[in-house]
């Protein structure tokens, strides 16, 4: 500086410099202020699920009840539903029946009150080919009367692994498995890194890409936080065997749609439940196996 | 008994507008849920509206066809010397009746003493509502998957100490005459699956 | 000299410090300012894309369920390869005590400084709610460590960062005083850093080969192979910068340092080339599904064949650089030295780049075929973010060197030929005054 003749007028420059590069700065940073739209002080400063006391839970779920309301139009009840001692979910589904009419995906929808624009749900059923397992051979996309010739249906949602990778990968203890053996997400801690999505062998979790859209008359009122309340943009979400309802006795709504009676669910650690006879009674399968991520999630075929 | 019947019509309504049509008043309890304590909800069966009925011809005022009673006819027609042993002999108001369940003739089930209720193969009669029995002496496993949740769909809990349960009939599904379960178009495919077109052509439209 | 100062004496001297590299960080020719326009153009045009990515939501990526990672974490793989290469300049200089190296080492610890700035950014804005990022805090938020392979990247990069800020922060200080920096205060960092170097790259490895669902990645040539091709990119990019050094600023570059450089660059491409070999090999002789996602990169699937001709771009690029390292005629030629190294950047930047994270997704784990292809919006935040690192490089660059060539010095210190002259082992610069 000390060979700048003019040392004044070039940290005046330097001052307009930084000052027109702030303002361009501001500028480009412009579209964060939309993001208001989506978040609160209140939400930014929530503390994990697990870590909510009562009255501060309480408060939470008043609060989502109040956005939904603001930004959806529609009252719905959030509620938090917690395990039930002694029972251990699990779900069977007989290859030999399924049809594939994506009944079940159609209800998940509704159900879990998925964004409307990208049909989201947490069911995909693929097409397989007669004689082979092989999913390289199935196809998700069909569009043909059903069951075609030649074909069987193999629907495919969260496996709710006992050791599921999903979880492992999480930087933040967003997602864990509950003590029923449902893997669930905290939808307000997630941070959508997306590392379980690249995780999960089954391709069950899901990315808001962007905020879910249900128009109010469509939304299913009856919500719970870990399950299907509607999900805040940019965190990822997953099937929770509708815990909402199974958590209360009730069937979860892909099967209650279902309109073959494929699907089988229940308390495992029941011995006299339907779900126990059928794991007892079927030569079941679960999905890649070798991967040594224990599904509760199984198939069979009669005969 | 009061108790059980308040349970069935519990069970009707948690039911609420899941496809009225399809299925009418669900009748009965569910033969199998006898194991259960008494504290327990009971598991109820639908029973299809129309299983001693057929649909006439005539219209009522809504362009509904107006279903004719089994016994209308067959209480006064003088019974014919031998049912008919297959789908092409059959006139009158069955003419045309779409036949596939393997080798069997009209008298392999209908009852030609009672045309509203259902024989055995061993001779007994049962109700039309008891058709499972029939049903299950010539698919057995069938029958034994369906008693242990393992066939056919059902609606309601499965904590039957948390509330009760409804079991499909098998001719929910399947109509005796021509059992397997027909084709329908499935609902629509997943929208970001793109073999092809780029992922997510719904929302691609409302962005950039 | 000694301890002319003690913690009293930083407290006054520092802050001047730090004005006088904010004064020389933004002074320059019009060359300097030209640069520096445009960069923060660039950044500033990034930084409006992934603010209205924020506001609006990562749909206006070309990212999907399938293929939930894309060009950002690309490019946040390849930042920590170019991080990680950096080490390839400070093995020599202080495992080997070359001395040409040693003059240069800076520039490999500014590298490394830049990249993870540009690898924690290609995170951040991969995040769909980077208003969370304060989860990932230890003690504040719920840190999932040691479970969790990205928590050991957070750690293993802000690292490998605080490290080499520490180093070449306490250099250029004790530059600026005309001091001679104490070796207690800087090389056991040198030599953790060293290590550490490894480790970031081979964390990063394991955040995809750790995923048993992803044929594709969980391989465990994986890491070796992310450190080979991280020892081809940093020397790459470090021989071309010290080319621009000795153009553009008074600093003098020791010609074997260069050399040295190339012949790593020689073992490394060579090295790197080998392990494909062998990926390829196992995938295509044994064939089956492990291979689907290598035939879909290579050849093409079920008529999609996005990737292809970018990897056969990739393979030519790095084989024709290779050839050129391990041929003195060619490499002889400055120009054709240069082509290759940029040639074997730009190849190993789509091989582990897109190369690498997209056919971890494609066919998908139902065996799904999505295909993935970047938005413009990503192409903005990207060039955003590079142009971020860039400038973070170019401004350390120009006053660590300021400070070597002794152009930046405090208003007491001592004569410079005092330091240079002392017979010092480590820091000392073969710097041209003028």
């Amino acid at each position: 500086m000390s060979d700048d003749p003019r040392p004044t007028r070039r940290v005046a420059l330097k001052v307009l410099g930084a000052s027109l590069g702030a303002g361009a700065f501001a500028r480009a940073l412009a579209p964060l202020q939309q993001i208001e739209k989506y978040t609160s002080p209140a939400e930014f400063l929530q503390k994990h699920y697990r870590e909510l006391s009562r009255d501060e839970l309480h408060a939470v779920l008043r609060r989502l009840e109040g956005e939904t309301k603001n930004r959806y139009g529609r009252e719905v009840t959030i509620r938090d539903i917690r395990p039930t001692e002694g029972v251990q979910f699990a779900y069977a589904l007989n290859l030999s029946v399924c049809i594939g009419c994506r009944r079940c995906v159609e209800a998940c929808h509704v159900e879990n009150n998925h964004d409307r624009a990208s049909h989201q749900s947490y069911i995909r059923v693929l097409e397989m080919e007669q004689g082979s397992l092989d999913m390289e051979r199935g196809r998700t996309d069909y569009d043909h009367a059903v069951p075609a010739p030649g074909h069987f249906y193999m629907p495919v949602q969260c496996q709710q692994c006992q050791n599921p990778p999903c979880t492992k990968v999480c930087p933040v203890e967003a997602t864990w498995q509950e003590a029923d053996g449902i893997v669930v997400v905290d939808y307000n801690w997630c941070i959508g890194c997306r590392y379980c999505e690249a995780a999960c062998p089954y391709h069950a979790r899901r990315f808001n890409w962007r905020a879910p859209e249900i128009p109010a008359d469509e939304i299913n009122p009856q919500q719970s936080y870990l399950s299907n309340r509607i999900r805040p943009q940019g965190v990822v979400e997953k099937c929770t065997f509708c815990l909402h309802r199974t958590r209360e006795g009730r069937l979860p709504a892909c099967l209650e749609a279902c309109p073959t009676g494929a699907r089988v669910f229940g308390n495992v650690a029941d011995p006299d439940s339907e779900i126990r006879w059928v794991l007892e009674h079927k030569r079941i399968f679960v999905l890649k196996e070798e991967l040594g991520t224990m599904p509760r999630f199984f198939y069979f075929f009669d005969v | 008994m009061r108790r059980a019947l308040i349970f069935v019509m519990f069970a009707l309504a948690s039911l609420g507008c899941d496809g009225p049509a399809r299925y009418a008043d669900p009748t009965r309890t569910f033969a199998d849920a006898g194991a259960r304590d008494g504290e327990t909800f009971p598991v109820t069966l639908h029973v299809p509206r129309s299983t001693t009925a057929i649909e006439g011809t005539v219209l009522d005022p809504h362009g509904e066809p107006v279903e004719v009673r089994c016994v209308t006819c067959h209480a006064v027609l003088q019974p014919p010397p031998a049912l008919p042993v297959s789908a092409q002999s059959i006139g009158g108001p069955h003419a045309g009746l779409r036949f596939e369940h393997g080798d069997n003739a009209c008298a392999s089930c209908h009852n030609p003493a009672h045309f509203d209720r259902l024989r055995l193969a061993t001779g007994e009669s049962i109700a039309m509502t008891d058709a499972f029995r029939l049903c299950g002496q010539c698919h057995g496993p069938q029958r034994r998957d369906w008693e242990h949740g393992a066939h056919g769909g059902m609606n309601g809990h499965w904590d039957l100490h948390r509330g009760p349960r409804v079991r499909n009939h098998c001719i929910d599904c399947h109509d005796p005459h021509a059992p397997r379960f027909p084709r329908f178009m499935p609902m629509p495919p997943p929208r970001d699956v793109a073999h092809g077109a780029p992922h997510g052509a719904p929302h691609g439209a409302s962005h950039e | 000299m000694g301890d002319r100062n003690g913690a009293a004496g930083h407290r006054l001297t520092y802050p001047g410090f730090l004005l006088r590299v904010l004064d020389r960080a933004t002074d320059g020719t019009w060359r300097f300012y030209t640069w520096m326009f445009v960069l923060t153009a660039i950044a500033l045009v990034g930084m409006n894309a992934w603010a209205q990515q924020v506001a609006r939501g990562m749909a206006l990526t070309g990212m999907s369920d399938h293929v939930s990672w894309g060009l950002y974490i690309a490019n946040f793989t390849f930042a920590v390869g170019l991080a990680a290469g950096g080490v390839m300049m400070v093995i020599p200089a202080y495992l080997f005590h070359d001395r040409d190296m040693h003059d240069v080492v800076i520039v490999g610890e500014l590298l490394a400084i830049a990249a993870i700035v540009m690898a924690l950014g290609f995170v951040v804005v991969d995040l769909g709610r980077p208003d969370r990022a304060w989860h990932l805090v230890p003690g504040i938020g719920k840190f999932h460590w040691p479970i969790s392979m990205l928590t050991w990247d957070v750690v293993v990069l802000n690292g490998y960062f605080a490290l080499n800020l520490h180093v070449v922060g306490y250099l250029i200080y004790t530059r600026y005083l005309g001091r001679r920096p104490d070796p207690r205060w800087y090389l056991p960092f040198v030599f953790v850093s060293i290590v550490w170097a490894f480790s970031i790259h081979t964390v990063t490895a394991f955040l995809y080969a750790g995923l048993g669902g992803r044929p594709f990645w969980n391989n465990a040539l994986l890491a070796p192979r992310f450190l080979a091709s991280a020892f081809v990119t940093g020397p790459a990019f470090i021989v071309l910068t010290l080319q621009l050094v000795q153009r553009f600023t008074r600093f003098r570059v020791p010609a074997g340092a260069i050399d040295l450089l190339v012949s790593i660059l020689r073992i490394a491409s060579l090295v790197n080339l080998f392990m494909l070999a062998a990926e390829l090999f196992t995938d295509f002789y044994t064939g089956g599904h492990h291979a689907a996602a290598a035939r879909y990169l290579w050849f093409g699937l079920h008529g999609h064949r996005e990737l292809v001709p970018w990897i056969w771009s990739a393979l030519a690029l790095n084989v024709g650089a290779a050839v050129v390292f391990l041929t003195p005629a060619l490499r002889a030629h400055r120009a054709v030295l240069n082509g290759a190294l940029v040639a074997t950047f730009a190849g190993v930047w789509i091989e582990k780049g897109m190369g690498l994270i997209i056919p971890g997704f494609i066919p998908s784990t139902l065996h799904e075929l999505v295909p993935y292809t970047p938005t413009l919006a990503e192409w903005k935040v990207t060039a955003g973010v590079w142009a971020l690192g860039l400038m973070v490089f170019t401004v350390a660059l120009k006053v660590a060197l300021q400070a070597m060539t002794g152009e930046m010095r405090a208003p007491d210190a001592p004569p410079l030929d005092e330091a240079e002259e002392a017979p010092s082992h480590e820091g000392s610069s073969h710097a041209e005054v003028r």
